[in-house]
């Protein structure tokens, strides 16, 4: 077993003083620990200490007006069961149900998601899709960074040295939806998928895709073939085109590019039509 | 440095354990520190739902879970089940419906259903019940029983 010393500072204050302490690659930051853990155990990490969160006052959910406001230690199950969320965010709630298992959402945070940062990350795609933002709280006061800006590759984030994850804005509902293709329906990795929603107030689609190496990216030459709240059926199928070209996918052990090129047009056209609430494609 | 003395009530009697490690997970501890083996280890990684226990009654892998991190919370497995309202109906269906082969998923399907039967109640439909025990894995391949023990709780579930 990994020893290290297990620290749960009362306030954020404390924790960003005790995190700035020590060197970087010295000390981890503890969130629900569901993807933290797996690396602890395989050796792959080794902190002399872990500075859990548990804590701090940050597992919350406010919708102020129509911008979302979800604490970066909430659960993804209690992000999950919240009715507006459902109701407001299809696509975010459908990309929180791609997550793991249930047991595994009681524990895991959208905060931990975006700091680890993984290459295949359910939710990073659908927070690119909605332009949400991050918070962040560190020893030089506060900031925010788009999502698109925070997360840098695989496993890589704009954190500074001592910066904490405090929440992640959702600027306005939006229709969207999010859709995935894996070899198990539950509980595994996506290998390809697509998160897509259209804002009211930019009158614009936003097209991202992930399941493959370094990171979620958005693909804006797909959002320019769509317009409007219900795009046509040729805007459809010119934006499945043109998202099977210009993505830049790559293979990696978990699937070919070209397979992954061929499977991103269906899962395009799908997720458009579940968003704009057109009937299901056979 | 280990931390301090740590507080757990496990099936609903307080423990107050010294000296656990801080890397230790609460499998470990439930298994090995307190001798209640019915959880079990299966994958170790998260992926199999063989361990869930109820943390604060929610459905908890025991295998990604650190026990400092839940200090001060009430756990409940599969040996204090029967305690709970809604787990003895749980266990119940299981023994009718004959929801088990070999057994060694039995203990973390039924604290998963258990779960989110507290939770929901019987408000949720049967293909979302079914769908959010997706993390629960059965290696004989037992589904249609399991299946069926699901339904049988979810039409008692008060």
């Amino acid at each position: 077993m990994t020893t290290f010393d297990l620290v749960a500072p009362a306030t954020p204050d404390e924790a960003i003083a005790l995190l700035r302490a020590d060197g970087s690659g010295e000390v981890l930051v503890l969130a629900g620990g569901t993807d933290l853990l797996f690396d602890l155990e395989g050796g792959r990490a080794a902190p002399r200490r872990v500075l859990s969160l548990r804590h701090l006052p940050w597992a919350t959910l406010d919708w102020n007006g129509t911008s979302l406001t979800i604490g970066s230690t909430l659960s993804l199950r209690a992000l999950e069961n919240d009715p507006d969320v459902r109701a407001r965010l299809p696509g975010l709630y459908a990309a929180v149900r791609a997550v793991g298992s249930v047991a595994l959402r009681h524990r895991a945070t959208l905060g931990g998601n975006l700091g680890r940062s993984a290459p295949a990350s359910d939710l990073v795609p659908i927070l690119l899709a909605l332009d949400a933002e991050v918070d962040l709280v560190g020893p030089h006061g506060e900031r925010t960074l788009s999502v698109d800006r925070f997360v840098l590759g695989s496993r890589q984030t704009a954190l500074s040295p001592g910066e904490l994850i405090r929440s992640v804005r959702i600027p306005e509902p939006r229709p969207s939806a999010y859709l995935w293709q894996r070899v198990r329906p539950f509980h595994d990795i996506s290998h390809m998928a697509v998160a897509v929603a259209y804002s009211p107030a930019h009158s614009r689609w936003r097209v991202a895709v992930s399941g493959f190496p370094p990171r979620p990216l958005l693909v804006p030459e797909a959002e320019e073939a769509l317009d409007g709240p219900v795009p046509n059926e040729r805007a459809i199928g010119r934006a499945a085109e043109s998202v099977a070209r210009h993505a830049p996918i790559v293979a990696d052990r978990r699937a070919s590019e070209e397979y992954r090129r061929h499977i991103v047009r269906p899962l395009l056209v799908r997720a458009v039509r579940a968003a704009a609430s057109l009937p299901e494609v056979r | 440095m280990t931390p301090e003395s740590l507080r757990l009530t496990v099936n609903e009697a307080a423990r107050v354990l010294d000296d656990v490690p801080s890397g230790e997970r609460l499998l470990d501890t439930l298994r090995w520190r307190l001798g209640l083996k019915g959880t079990k280890e299966g994958c170790r990684t998260g992926s199999c739902g063989a361990c869930t226990v109820l943390v604060d009654g929610k459905p908890t892998l025991a295998c990604l879970t650190l026990t400092h991190e839940v200090d001060g919370t009430s756990v409940t497995t599969i040996e204090g089940v029967g305690s709970d309202r809604v787990g003895a109906k749980v266990r119940a269906a299981f023994q009718t419906a004959g929801a088990l082969q070999c057994g060694y998923c039995t203990p973390g399907f039924v604290m998963a259903l258990t779960g989110l039967l507290k939770e929901r109640g019987r408000t949720i439909p049967l293909s979302e019940l079914l769908e959010d025990l997706g993390g629960n894995l059965c290696r004989c391949t037992g589904y249609v029983s399991i299946v069926r023990a699901a339904s049988m709780a979810l039409a008692e579930a008060p």
